[in-house]
């Protein structure tokens, strides 16, 4: 396989959510500015959906139909769009803190939405316990919340299963709860990896970091996370590129990144090749060559790989596979004569066999 | 030799008043009305001379927010701006006024704080900025400048307090550039008797009877205090510097004496529940009874919490609302008790954070304009000084840098600002240099 580049659009700030249309000609982007756009990839031209949050938008997904667009935000409210139309249809106040991130059920029947505050809950700061369920399922045909389920703050990520029929959430203390979508309040399964989450013994008296990214594989056995290791020095941003994958009924490792494979930096995206052997995962480099890359799924291995110079946040293959997306930002520049310059950045990969 | 300036600026705690205890102990000793007392310990037995003392003794509480907390996500907000990051701003108790949204205590006592908007100062790296912001002038060659709680130990210091007169509470002994900082000179010239006594983190690894029933915390608090007997005093007998040894040796005497009020645990179990669980707010309520007890300075630290490089709003989210939670609690706790007047509280950091995020999630050091909060002992409360521009780039009113900040908190605490000191092999130098105005709208 090999990477190369194909387009690259700016965006007024940092995008923090992306969905892509069937046709992988038409992106939309939740950013930081609170806005969603539906982006042309060819051209760059983006246009603004009529709604806006209140705080950062972090996330949105499209339903099959292709109609509706639903984005999440830091204020803690989704918001069902109108595609067509660019005008909101629906506002839920689906939590008291942010909306962190956003998962779409393959079937569209669901959306999971997943919150909470770190505060401190101990001498050490360990996380203090959410007053309110930090995992909320709603349909999303009307905007009911259909289930609710505890997990410890901050709750990072989610996923739903290829069948639609599980949740999976991970926190910044690594640790994943997996549910039926409308069952039993109690996890069906859950584990913890430390392997994500840093103690700042050197320099900084709290935790850090955490599974930023969850991703079922598509046979529905497996279930991928990303993040960073721990760090040395929790400000530098240096902990090791880090996935894992998970039998997740039975909360057991079975591969992980392989030494040698890795430079340093948060991984925050993570998304499966249509031909279900691949994934990449992708974030920020703090030291090493590449910030996105594609493994194969069986043995683990790192296929190819490419230095965006960019965050990235979110990262999609078009519906073929030949087109990766990679959304994200630039460091977000000082102004010039009191304007701010664009920090977003839509990237789009061409995917070469 | 050192000139004390007699003139006394509005706002100023008398100085007369705050001298008391020394004009009394020097009439002890010189058979004036207090000539029946002839002993150091025999004169703060008197009761008389022990009450007015204890009322004129001023007191500092400085909550080093080190790595330096970002102005956006405290107190000087941009909601909307490209600046603003995610969190918005809540009206205060000042009309016209918004705190971030992560401060609703603080913003329910606006009234009672200072809040400073417009701190403009030169140095953008850690060890340069703390050691600016500690000493309050630029680093001069020929001498090193005591910092604050040396400064303030040496002219605010009890003669007779069991209680050490610079204590430092830090859980980390490490922290990079702040470890460097911490490894230095505090004291300068003013000598190791002025250095702080210090608690925290590796400062508590000696044996001590071990129990499963005693928390860890608690068992470092009671290591600090051994392990600082045993080390500082050994280390004090190696430097051959006999006056120091015999300070080093009076303090640890007045250590041991009140080893009780360096247990957490000995709080009150309400107190602590209220300031909430972390090692900073716990120690900010042990400052606030140590200040209870007669210590005039005390510095809470917690690493290099604030340095928020990565994750700036995912780490900002949990230590301001700390923040906030113990601001609110020792500002109120400290009036209902009637310390207030006499104890200036500071909460702040080695400079702001940049108004742009980088890439990294983070805010990088921003020295240009920045925040910080100061109340008490005698200066004015409720009013917000200062003011950035619209993006929070440029101080746009009334930018005060370290010398104006140190000159306010010497006038605060009654100390002459602009004492003139000329030492033997040493170049002459004030406490504050280029006699820099104190932050007049916060002196009553």
């Amino acid at each position: 396989m090999k990477l190369s580049l194909a387009y690259d659009q700016k965006l007024d700030t940092g995008i923090l959510g992306l969905a892509v249309d069937a046709s992988g000609d038409r992106v939309f982007a939740a950013c930081a500015d609170g806005a969603i756009f539906e982006v042309d990839i060819a051209s760059g031209r983006a246009k603004a959906f009529e709604a806006r949050h209140e705080s950062y938008a972090s996330g949105c997904v499209l339903l099959p139909d292709g109609k509706t667009l639903i984005s999440g935000g830091y204020d803690g409210n989704l918001i069902w769009h109108d595609v067509e139309a660019r005008k909101s249809v629906r506002t839920v106040k689906a939590h008291p803190f942010w909306s962190w991130q956003l998962a779409l059920s393959p079937d569209g029947a669901h959306v999971a939405s997943v919150s909470g505050q770190y505060l401190p809950g101990g001498w050490k700061y360990e996380p203090a316990e959410a007053q309110e369920a930090c995992v909320k399922i709603l349909e999303t045909s009307g905007g009911k919340l259909v289930a609710e389920y505890s997990h410890t703050p901050p709750v990072l990520s989610c996923a739903f299963s290829p069948d639609s029929k599980h949740v999976a959430a991970a926190n910044m203390m690594g640790e994943v709860r997996v549910w039926e979508v409308t069952g039993s309040r109690e996890p069906v399964s859950k584990w913890t990896s430390p392997s994500f989450t840093s103690w700042g013994s050197i320099k900084t008296h709290h935790y850090c970091g955490g599974i930023y990214a969850l991703a079922f594989s598509p046979d529905g056995a497996g279930l991928v996370g990303c993040g960073m290791g721990a760090m040395t020095d929790p400000m530098a941003g240096n902990g090791k590129m880090t996935w894992q994958r998970w039998d997740w009924r039975k909360g057991e490792k079975i591969n992980e990144i392989k030494d040698g494979q890795h430079g340093s930096g948060l991984m925050e995206a993570l998304a499966w090749h249509p031909d279900a052997k691949h994934f990449v995962m992708a974030g920020k480099q703090a030291q090493g060559t590449w910030n996105a890359a594609i493994f194969d799924a069986a043995d683990g291995n790192l296929v190819t790989s490419v230095d965006t110079k960019k965050r990235i946040t979110h990262a999609r293959f078009a519906k073929d596979g030949s087109w990766l997306i990679l959304a994200g930002a630039n460091g977000q520049p000082a102004p010039k004569n009191g304007i701010w310059p664009p920090w977003g950045r839509l990237q789009v990969y061409r995917v070469d066999a | 030799m050192m000139n004390e300036h007699p003139a006394h600026a509005p706002g100023e705690c008398p100085t007369d008043e705050h001298k008391l205890h020394r004009r009394l102990f020097l009439k002890g000793l010189t058979g004036g009305t207090a000539a029946a007392v002839t002993s150091f310990s025999g004169l703060f037995e008197n009761p008389v001379f022990a009450a007015e003392t204890k009322k004129a003794q001023k007191h500092c509480i400085l909550l080093w927010l080190c790595g330096a907390p970002s102005q956006f996500e405290t107190w000087d907000p941009k909601p909307g701006r490209p600046s603003g990051g995610p969190f918005g701003s809540i009206p205060t108790k000042i009309p016209g006024v918004h705190f971030s949204s992560l401060m609703p205590h603080c913003a329910k006592i606006a009234d009672k704080l200072n809040i400073v908007r417009s701190m403009k100062t030169a140095q953008s790296e850690h060890l340069q900025a703390i050691t600016l912001l500690q000493q309050g002038n630029p680093e001069r060659p020929g001498f090193t400048r005591p910092t604050l709680g040396s400064s303030i130990s040496q002219a605010m210091g009890q003669l007779d307090t069991a209680l050490p007169n610079f204590i430092f509470i830090d859980p980390i002994p490490g922290g990079n550039e702040f470890e460097t900082f911490k490894a230095g000179n505090w004291a300068g010239w003013l000598g190791a008797e002025h250095a702080p006594v210090r608690l925290g983190g590796e400062y508590t690894q000696f044996k001590n009877e071990t129990s499963d029933t005693i928390p860890l915390h608690d068992k470092e608090t009671r290591e600090t205090l051994r392990r600082f007997l045993t080390r500082k005093f050994e280390r004090d007998r190696r430097s051959k510097i006999a006056s120091a040894q015999n300070a080093a040796f009076e303090r640890l005497k007045g250590l041991s004496a009140s080893a009780h009020l360096f247990d957490v645990n000995k709080l009150s179990p309400k107190d602590r529940e209220r300031y909430g669980p972390g090692s900073f707010a716990q120690h900010a309520l042990m400052a606030r009874h140590l200040v209870e007890n007669g210590a005039p300075f005390v510095m809470v630290a917690n690493g290099m919490n604030w340095d928020n490089h990565v994750f700036q709003h995912e780490i900002h989210q949990m230590l301001v609302p700390e923040l906030d939670r113990v601001l609110f609690h020792l500002v109120n706790d400290l009036e209902e008790r009637g310390l207030l007047e006499s104890t200036l509280v500071v909460a702040m950091g080695e400079f702001g954070r940049t108004p742009w995020l980088n890439a990294a999630r983070g805010r990088d050091h921003y020295p240009n304009a920045w925040s910080m909060m100061m109340t008490g002992c005698g200066l004015k409360r409720g009013v917000i000084t200062g003011a950035t521009d619209i993006d929070g780039v440029e101080v746009a009113e009334k930018p005060y840098n370290e010398q104006n900040f140190f000159a306010t908190i010497f006038k605060a605490l009654g100390i002459d600002p602009y004492a003139e000191y000329d030492l033997p092999g040493q170049p002459t130098f004030h406490r504050v240099e280029n006699r820099a105005e104190p932050i007049r709208d916060l002196l009553a």
